[in-house]
């Protein structure tokens, strides 16, 4: 079937270039991947980067305060103080989170305590009277 | 004459074949499609639980919780159906979990590796062991993921962690000469500083970037041309396309995150050494008790393999495994054999301490 597929298929002129490409390729990948393992590129990469920041900052902090001051004219909040309400949502998250935590304990340990109580046993086999009578820890302290 | 027709015949297939490059390169493929529920959120960070497709009685009693890079969307994990790690590990019967980091915004830029093992993994994993009401669990992280789940792994050794999987996981930086990306960190070179105060949060463009320009021709070249090869082969495209689907959708890192990254990992290797804080806390490789497989690609340039394997000589794991996979960071995982030979692995190894 494959084969068929194959015979169907229209010759590709560029056939005869495919392999020649890909040598190619190979080639210059094992140039390039020597080249971007070399102190040089990350230094000269390095070096690009650290300018376009300098470059790019006086511009940046002249936009920022610019906007900033525009914002506040405006009575509208900036990104500082929408990104301060989102940071005090997360703590309120954790928050409840928190007690998430604790009720599923309470729960676990209601279920646990409730477990003996759901398969109450019947009357004549629970504990004899002189055990049942013991008194409690409090009533003991207080005697 | 003959000659001429087939040149017309292949001709006249250009133009659908450059429709075709054309979709493929501006499209999305539908990725991340095995049926899931939230079941936890936490700012930008969910916890994905699958639909199970095993009846209780015969699913592992021992949850897996997922834990993916913080730079890149976790769907790598469930990429396509039929070709899905989650998907398989759902088939076979497990309780999966998904830890979802989300997309850090503004607020986000001082996230460290402490508040997403601390705040976000412990949060999540409660709730993972509530919910599958067992104590115990085991854990997957892949890359950046592997680097948080074995420092949570060593500060919480008794909070029920019983596997732990480490998949081409970045933890020695002692090689710094097989490590390309510690060359371009280099305090000579880039400052850390500079770049998290002018920009916040780490662009995805640029993580992205450093990604692929580790080989760039294969990734800027190579990958097309074999697209423009395969063009014809329905499976190789669907494959092509829902990998440059997840390869394109690219997150922003945590700036606080990014830091401890370059200072504390690649420049001080402070995690193998013993000496790394979070929180206060010393991370003590040693406390690590769970027992672990690390998952080592050989040919992989991101993590190269120096940087995984010595991670089992510094813990306390009575059983441990590496396990060498041929192929890349990604391709191990998500590539066309992941299915006849990785994944087949950490089920077999997971399930065998999963009883």
């Amino acid at each position: 079937m494959s084969a068929e597929k194959e015979n169907n298929k229209p010759a590709d002129p560029f056939e005869p270039f495919r392999e020649l490409r890909d040598n190619y390729l190979d080639a210059m990948s094992k140039v390039m991947i020597n080249a971007v393992n070399s102190e040089e590129y990350a230094e000269a990469s390095g070096a690009m980067l650290n300018g376009a920041l300098t470059m790019s900052a006086p511009f940046r902090e002249a936009f920022e305060k610019s906007m900033l001051m525009a914002l506040q004219k405006l009575s509208l909040p900036s990104r500082e103080d929408v990104a301060a309400l989102a940071q005090r949502f997360t703590n309120m998250e954790m928050r409840l989170d928190d007690m998430d935590a604790k009720l599923d304990r309470i729960v676990e340990l209601s279920s646990a305590n409730r477990a003996p109580l759901a398969g109450t046993e019947p009357e004549a086999k629970r504990p004899a009277p002189a055990e049942a009578k013991t008194p409690n820890k409090a009533s003991t302290r207080k005697g | 004459m003959a000659q001429a027709g087939v040149s017309y015949e292949y001709w006249s297939g250009v133009n659908p074949r450059f429709e075709t490059f054309n979709r493929l390169l501006t499209t999305k493929a539908a990725i991340g499609q095995t049926p899931k529920e939230v079941v936890w959120t936490l700012n930008k960070a969910k916890l994905y639980r699958y639909i199970p497709v095993v009846p209780a009685e015969a699913r592992h009693p021992v949850p897996l919780l997922l834990v993916f890079a913080l730079m890149n969307r976790p769907t790598i994990l469930d990429l396509r159906p039929g070709h899905s790690f989650i998907e398989y590990m759902v088939g076979h019967g497990y309780d999966v979990y998904l830890l979802d980091w989300g997309v850090p915004g503004l607020e986000d830029k001082d996230l460290k590796f402490d508040d997403y093992v601390l705040d976000y993994m412990t949060r999540a994993i409660r709730k993972m062991k509530t919910l599958s009401k067992s104590e115990e669990f085991s854990m997957l992280g892949w890359c950046i993921g592997a680097i948080l789940t074995t420092i949570y792994s060593a500060l919480r050794p008794d909070d029920g962690l019983r596997n732990l999987l480490l998949l081409t996981a970045p933890l020695d930086f002692s090689h710094r000469q097989e490590i390309t990306f510690a060359h371009w960190t280099d305090e000579k070179y880039f400052d850390v500083e500079k770049v998290i105060a002018a920009l916040g949060n780490i662009p995805g463009e640029m993580i992205d970037y450093g990604a692929k320009a580790l080989k760039p021709v294969e990734n800027y070249i190579t990958n097309y041309c074999r697209l423009w090869d395969n063009l014809d082969n329905p499976r190789a495209v669907e494959s092509w396309h829902a990998m440059n689907t997840w390869v394109r959708d690219i997150l922003p890192m945590a700036g606080g995150a990014y830091r401890q990254l370059i200072v504390d990992l690649y420049r001080n290797n402070r995690l193998m050494k013993g000496e790394l804080i979070i929180r206060g806390q010393l991370v003590d490789l040693k406390r690590l008790r769970a027992n672990l497989l690390t998952v080592i690609a050989e040919a992989d340039h991101i993590t190269p393999p120096c940087q995984s394997e010595p991670i089992v000589s510094n813990v306390s794991s009575k059983d441990t495994e590496v396990y060498r996979v041929p192929g890349g960071h990604i391709g191990i995982m998500a590539g066309s054999s992941a299915h006849k030979q990785t994944w087949p692995h950490i089920e077999t190894w997971l399930a065998a301490r999963s009883e």
